[in-house]
């Protein structure tokens, strides 16, 4: 095969066969025809091809395939991660969702304050403070008795002083 | 602004299309009528999506059934294809051609179903494959018993040979013939380059003319 066309330019005998070339691009092709036996028998076979395929007409479209496809959109069939996440509360309108929204928000906050670790109520706090009181009191009270103990001891030590 | 974006244009869409939309759909260099539809769709105008589903559904089915060659198949593969144009319309950006976009989603849901296929198939199920024939024009002159067999013996041997092509030089020929697309456009559909293309084509149609140049005659 030493035809030029054929080996670099075949695909413009694919398009002659086609009818896709313009005309002026086919009138200089035909002229190569005449001359080429070669490329004419592969322009033949190419519009051989090209009628074949005309041949094969697909099926015709169910008619229920709009509706089909909009009962999927209308349905949302999740399709990424994120729809899937968030699917469960698309259909719920505002009027639904807010006092939902509210209640959570509501449950959260009162989490948040109940549970902090290093937060002392203040009765707990006033309890303490009153047990060191009594702490306090009754060491001074023992210091007392002590003293008292001391004086008791001291009088009775020396009973003949007097 | 083309005249038949009309019907699914509601009164004030043009002005609440955004300024971003507007600039990539001039960054495409010259209006396409179906990436303007598009960017409706992304802005709210669920009409837009009928107009685009009416102007492609059937290009779309067909497109697949020749290339998986099953009726039901490729009728739910194309609802895949619109039901994902559909959902990623908030995401979409007029990069490309309306049709070259929605092409490359159908030939890689189509390719991805015959792989994953591959092995529980082979080719055999094209013979029992009858009831996806088309339904043939009814004319005044009703082809006879004969002339309905012969065209049954040619579609089947259209069928297989098709069927034999390797993917992507099935899918470009698919797309070179039937939607008549130039070269550059099956490029950007099966993203590689225009020569590949070129080359796939030319492989593919080497091999057509070798199994049914003879139908010539026929």
């Amino acid at each position: 095969m030493n035809c030029p066309i054929q080996s670099r330019d075949p695909e413009k005998l694919v398009a002659y066969a086609a009818g896709a070339l313009d005309p002026e691009s086919a009138r200089a092709l035909e002229q190569h025809l005449m001359g080429c036996a070669d490329c004419r028998s592969m322009v033949a076979d190419q519009a051989a091809v090209w009628q074949a395929l005309n041949a094969w007409e697909a099926p015709p479209v169910s008619p229920d395939f709009d509706e089909r496809l909009y009962r999927r959109i209308e349905q949302g069939v999740p399709f990424s991660w994120w729809e899937r996440l968030t699917r469960p509360f698309r259909p719920m309108s505002l009027r639904q969702a807010l006092p939902l929204t509210a209640s959570a928000g509501v449950l959260l906050v009162a989490g948040l304050l109940l549970y902090h670790p290093d937060y002392i109520a203040p009765a707990a706090r006033s309890g303490e403070i009153v047990r060191a009181n009594q702490v306090e009191r009754t060491l001074d009270d023992l210091d007392l008795l002590r003293q008292f103990g001391t004086a008791d001891s001291g009088e009775s030590a020396h009973p003949d002083a007097r | 602004m083309h005249a038949d974006a009309q019907p699914c244009m509601e009164p004030g869409v043009e002005t609440h299309m955004g300024a971003a939309a507007i600039a990539a759909v001039a960054a495409i260099g010259m209006l396409d009528y179906d990436a303007e539809l598009m960017l409706r769709v992304k802005d709210g105008d669920g009409a837009c999506f009928g107009v685009l589903l009416e102007k492609h559904r059937a290009s779309v089915i067909h497109f697949i059934y020749r290339l998986v060659q099953e009726q039901a198949v490729a009728e739910e593969l194309a609802q895949e294809v619109f039901l994902r144009v559909y959902r990623s319309r908030s995401s979409y950006e007029a990069t490309a051609k309306f049709k070259t976009w929605l092409f490359r989603i159908a030939s890689h849901l189509a390719l991805n179903w015959l792989r994953d296929e591959k092995h529980e198939r082979g080719q055999e199920r094209l013979d029992d494959a009858s009831a996806d024939l088309p339904v043939r024009q009814v004319s005044d002159r009703r082809p006879t018993v004969e002339q309905e067999l012969v065209y049954a013996v040619r579609l089947r041997e259209v069928r297989l040979a098709v069927a034999a092509l390797p993917e992507k030089q099935r899918t470009a020929v698919l797309l070179h013939k039937y939607e008549e697309m130039p070269y550059a456009q099956i490029a950007k559909v099966l993203e590689c380059s225009e020569s590949a293309v070129k080359s796939l084509l030319y492989r593919a149609y080497e091999t057509l003319r070798a199994r049914l140049a003879h139908m010539e005659s026929t």
